[in-house]
């Protein structure tokens, strides 16, 4: 599932869960930027309590930007990573927690969903680097102009995966980072700052939820802490609905389609890298200062309130006369597992599900039928009831005949009024339905009154004979000999797709072009249920549990249909135990493409090309890509080999005593930090632990934050208070005063059988609600329910704007006296608006906006009721 | 060697043949292992005991290749190829790899298209 189209889907069935934020921001005295203090209370009337970082959410956007120029060296990119936090610490203002995650080794699952993504990334970049190298040459063989700076290297984006120098740097500048805040920000000196970088094994998401997580099963754990956790991806919302806490928000940058990106040769908007000629930019502004900047680009964040999507889930799944007693909790899980079966980052999704077709609206009423003949919920704590799954999943593969059909004909609906479009544009004519002449439609209001209609029927005639005229374009341009090529081309080549899922025998072809067998070939069609059925258990396992297996992965690039899934009770049982993940070098040896191997030792590398290799084949020079219906390479699967686990230890063990201390240091796995300024009661603890040089692991004592629990063990190069901090960073001060502590921390641990209860705790108190009462009536003011009104962000009582008296004189002055109010019968009046004189609704020429307002106004004063609060 | 002559040796090498099974991927089709299969056991002999994962890897290239679609170096192509000689493969899938697409497509944007812009 795409992020935006799983993310569109949610947010437009689901409006009031979004929340966009307030940003309070910095003022400018006598060209001095005075910082804004974050220990005052949040502008969006919400204290959170908690702020998790999925820090690759904002790595990425910072060193390879869309929709800006790119910044020119490692420092730029560091500094525009702390900005970018900053800014989320001044809109949040956590009060007790900042735990920023970057991505570890991933589960092997994930594995291959990275290796894709490298091996194209490589190739891309190749592409682009070549592409621009000839341009570049000829602009410059034309006499025009580039900027000197393009001789820097370009960025690889896949160095930012763990094992790296580039990953090493950055944890030891967010150091730096969390050094300095708590020493000097005042909005910093409360909190606690855990930071758990990429030599922690996991995804930084699943190590957030496992702090939530194993916080939740300690027994002094606060269960109205509010959450909020930061990134964009789909799956956070699934994440923090599986939390079962209370009070969980996400924020995220508001998705805008279709930005322009900057050329990457010259780095102007407007024209893209094949079209640059490299002229001499003009200087915006006085110094050129918005050279950079484009107006108004900056990205806005939003909240997505998930105790608002809780309430929705209520009203969809709330089911009356099962043969069980109803619990929301088990409902929402098994929405949560429904989302799986669309898309996940470990699985294909099954042919017959997409978003865009309503696939999970599909889903949960397969599932309010289902659920009655099951005799249970399909999930429990994250474990899956297969018998019942089946049943859900046969009840698809019944549909999915006319699910293939209906996208078929939907698609050609859709490409035949693409190109009806195209046509008409071509020829600039409005669409058949607009009239013309005195029958153009006018608009209300105008002084201009439209005038009697004349000569009606000599009208119709002309028009009936213009019709005739401009109709058949092709027709006219063969008479005059006009090459018929340029209309062929427009419509461009389709991919010629095998499967036709839409005719009959499509599973045939299906299984013989994807799988490259005979669909009667039963036992291989059982190894990929079987093993698209271990997934389903790992990923929802993950979800609510933890990791259950570092080992495990789906070995097939596609999935099997929603039919095939029969008698898979006994397919599964358990994963195996006690599996390890990769250690980050292994792991960089498993996703990158040979092209990427400069971030390896060097007779790693060698691995990677060397005809001898007994790893050679895991790395091809090009791959086959199956557009499977798409249209873009991009957007098509990439058939990669699968790693062989076995072999890739076997060959590394030749090379491992090859690495430099460096390169150990950088291999080995490390442990999470916790940060505390001085004057935090954590603080004189800690500072014991370092004076005692005590070996083992101490016990955090709860009451001394916030019911926090965990393990601290001493760092071997600890941030201490009073000792200067160097800053990696050059044009970054030295900390001279630092006044921040740091120390090992582990999650509090439990036995490998512990379940983690997916429940709300008790204590726990539920936000109020903010939905429209499903018996709601509008006027009944007797009930208590006719009191609802629609609610603008977190707080309920939000103070309402109001103008006081003097304001009420100066509009009565304005408007003039009328019927029913200074004020009531009219929009704001022109005067507040002078700037925007241009009326987007009216047609034809306009009489001066100012001099007709009031007459107008007057004239035919709007009903009252009308303008909504 | 024909498919027969694959099982006679088969049957004359039990604990060789038992070995090389061991090595069969999760993903593989009969069709699959059955070619692989042939091209380890036409040239195990050229190989030591303790060199057996480097017949393995070539045995993947080739398999990639025919099977997936992979392209590697052509010297490391023409060499498994040539280990692979007698080898069929009945009904080999066809593959369009990224680099051919790419190159579909750059024909297409040099041409004069005032609506193809924005595609990736």
């Amino acid at each position: 599932m795409g992020v935006p189209a799983f993310f569109r889907w949610l947010s437009r069935k689901y409006a009031s869960i979004v929340v966009h934020c307030l940003e309070e921001k910095s003022k400018e005295c006598n060209g001095v930027r005075i910082p804004v203090d974050t220990s005052k209370p949040n502008p969006n009337e919400v204290e959170f309590d908690n702020l998790y970082l999925d820090m690759n959410g904002i790595i990425h956007p910072c060193t390879h930007p869309e929709d800006k120029a790119a910044p020119k060296n490692e420092d730029e990119m560091m500094v525009a990573i702390f900005e970018y936090i900053d800014r989320l610490f001044n809109i949040v203002r956590p009060r007790r927690v900042l735990y920023m995650a970057i991505d570890g080794v991933a589960p092997r699952a994930k594995m291959n969903q990275q290796r894709s993504r490298r091996f194209r990334a490589s190739k891309e970049g190749a592409e682009l680097t070549e592409e621009k190298d000839k341009i570049r040459e000829e602009i410059i063989g034309r006499g025009g102009y580039l900027p000197p700076d393009e001789i820097k290297e370009r960025f690889d984006s896949n160095c930012i995966t763990p094992g790296t120098e580039f990953m090493d740097n950055l944890a030891q500048c967010l150091r730096y980072y969390v050094s300095e805040r708590l020493s000097n920000d005042p909005g910093w000196t409360n909190i606690t700052v855990i930071l758990s970088d990429a030599s922690v094994p996991g995804e930084g998401e699943h190590k957030i939820m496992d702090y939530i997580r194993r916080q939740r099963a300690q027994p002094h754990h606060d269960p109205n802490t509010h959450h909020c956790l930061c990134g964009a991806d789909a799956d956070l919302i699934m994440l923090g609905l599986a939390t079962h806490e209370p009070n969980f928000t996400i924020i995220r940058e508001e998705f805008k389609p279709n930005k322009p990106r900057p050329c990457a040769l010259c780095n102007q908007m407007g024209h893209e890298l094949k079209d640059c000629s490299g002229t001499a930019r003009e200087k915006q502004g006085e110094h050129d200062q918005f050279a950079d900047a484009m107006p108004g680009s900056e990205q806005e964040f939003i909240f997505i309130r998930l105790c608002v999507l809780r309430e929705y889930l209520e009203k969809e799944l709330t089911m009356a006369s099962l043969p069980f007693p109803f619990d929301f909790e088990r409902s929402v899980d098994d929405w949560v597992f429904m989302c799986f079966f669309v898309g996940n980052d470990f699985l294909p999704h099954l042919p017959s599900l997409e978003i865009r077709e309503g696939a999970i609206d599909r889903l949960v009423g397969i599932y309010k039928d289902v659920v009655h003949k099951t005799g249970g919920y399909i999930t429990h704590n994250g474990f899956v009831e297969l018998e019942r799954v089946e049943l859900i999943m046969q009840a698809v593969g019944v549909a999915e005949d006319n699910i293939f059909k209906k996208r078929k004909d939907d698609d050609e609906g859709f490409k035949r009024r693409m190109k009806d479009k195209k046509k008409r544009m071509k020829a600039e004519r409005p669409p058949a339905y607009m009239t013309g002449g005195q029958f153009a439609p006018q608009a209300l209001g105008g002084r201009n009154r439209p005038d009697t209609v004349q000569n009606a029927r000599h009208q119709a005639f002309d028009m009936r004979m213009q019709n005739n005229q401009a109709g058949g374009p092709s027709g006219a341009q063969d008479a005059r000999g006009v090459k018929r090529k340029a209309e062929d081309s427009d419509s461009e080549p389709e991919p010629e797709d095998v499967v036709r899922l839409w005719e009959d025998g499509w599973k045939q072809r299906y299984y013989k072009t994807k799988f490259d067998v005979d669909s009667t070939d039963e036992d291989f069609k059982k190894k990929v249920v079987r093993s698209y059925v271990e997934g389903l258990c790992w990923v929802l396992r993950y979800y609510y549990q933890g990791c259950a297996s570092w080992k495990w992965y789906f070995p097939f690039h596609y999935a099997p249909f929603a039919s095939d899934f029969k008698d898979i009770k006994g397919m599964f049982s358990d994963f195996e135990k006690d599996t390890k993940p990769f250690k980050p070098l292994e792991q960089l040896m498993g996703v990158f493409p040979a092209a990427s191997g400069n971030f390896l030792p060097e007779t790693w590398r060698e691995l990677m090309s060397s005809p001898d290799s007994a790893i050679i084949d895991f790395y091809p020079d090009d791959f086959a890509i199956d557009l499977n219906g798409k249209k873009y390479a991009w957007q098509g699967v990439a058939l990669l080999p699968f790693v062989d686990e076995r072999r890739l230890r076997a060959a590394l063990g030749d090379v491992y005593p090859d690495l430099s201390t460096e390169e150990e240091r950088r291999n080995s796995l490390g442990s999470d930090l916790l940060f505390v300024k001085k004057s935090h009661p954590l603080c004189d603890f800690i500072r014991e632990l370092y004076l005692a040089e005590s070996q083992e692991a101490t016990q955090m004592p709860a009451e001394l934050c916030h019911g926090i629990q965990g393990m601290l063990t001493l760092d071997a190069d600890p941030i201490l208070p009073d000792k200067p901090v160097e800053s990696p960073i050059p044009s970054l001060r030295d900390i001279m005063t630092n006044s921040a502590i740091g120390v090992k921390f582990l999650d509090p641990q439990f036995e490998g059988d512990h379940v983690f209860k997916a429940i709300v705790l008790p204590k726990a108190k539920m936000p109020a609600k903010v939905l429209k009462p499903g018996d709601w009536e509008a006027g009944n003011r007797n009930s208590n329910r006719g009191n609802w009104r629609p609610q603008l962000g977190f707080n309920p009582n939000r103070q309402q704007a109001h103008l006081n008296q003097s304001a009420h004189r100066s509009l009565g002055h304005t408007m003039g006296r009328s019927h029913g109010g200074q004020y009531s019968n009219a929009p704001p009046p022109g005067n507040y608006q002078d700037k925007y004189r241009s009326q987007p609704y009216r047609g034809g020429s306009q009489p001066s906006y100012h001099q007709n307002r009031e007459q107008s106004l007057l004239g035919a004063p709007p009903r009252m009721n009308q303008y909504p609060r | 060697m024909a498919a027969t002559d694959v099982q006679e040796f088969i049957q004359q090498n039990r604990a060789l043949a038992d070995q090389v099974e061991n090595h069969r991927g999760i993903s593989e089709t009969n069709k699959q292992w059955d070619a692989r299969r042939e091209f380890v056991l036409r040239n195990i002999n050229e190989f030591e005991e303790a060199q057996i994962d480097q017949l393995l890897a070539l045995s993947m290239v080739w398999a990639n290749n025919v099977f997936m679609g992979c392209r590697y170096n052509n010297e490391l192509l023409d060499k498994v190829n040539e280990m692979a000689d007698g080898i069929v493969v009945e009904d080999a899938p066809v593959f369009k790899t990224r680099e051919e697409i790419m190159k579909k497509v750059v024909r297409l944007k040099t041409s004069i298209f005032p609506t193809m812009h924005n595609m990736f």
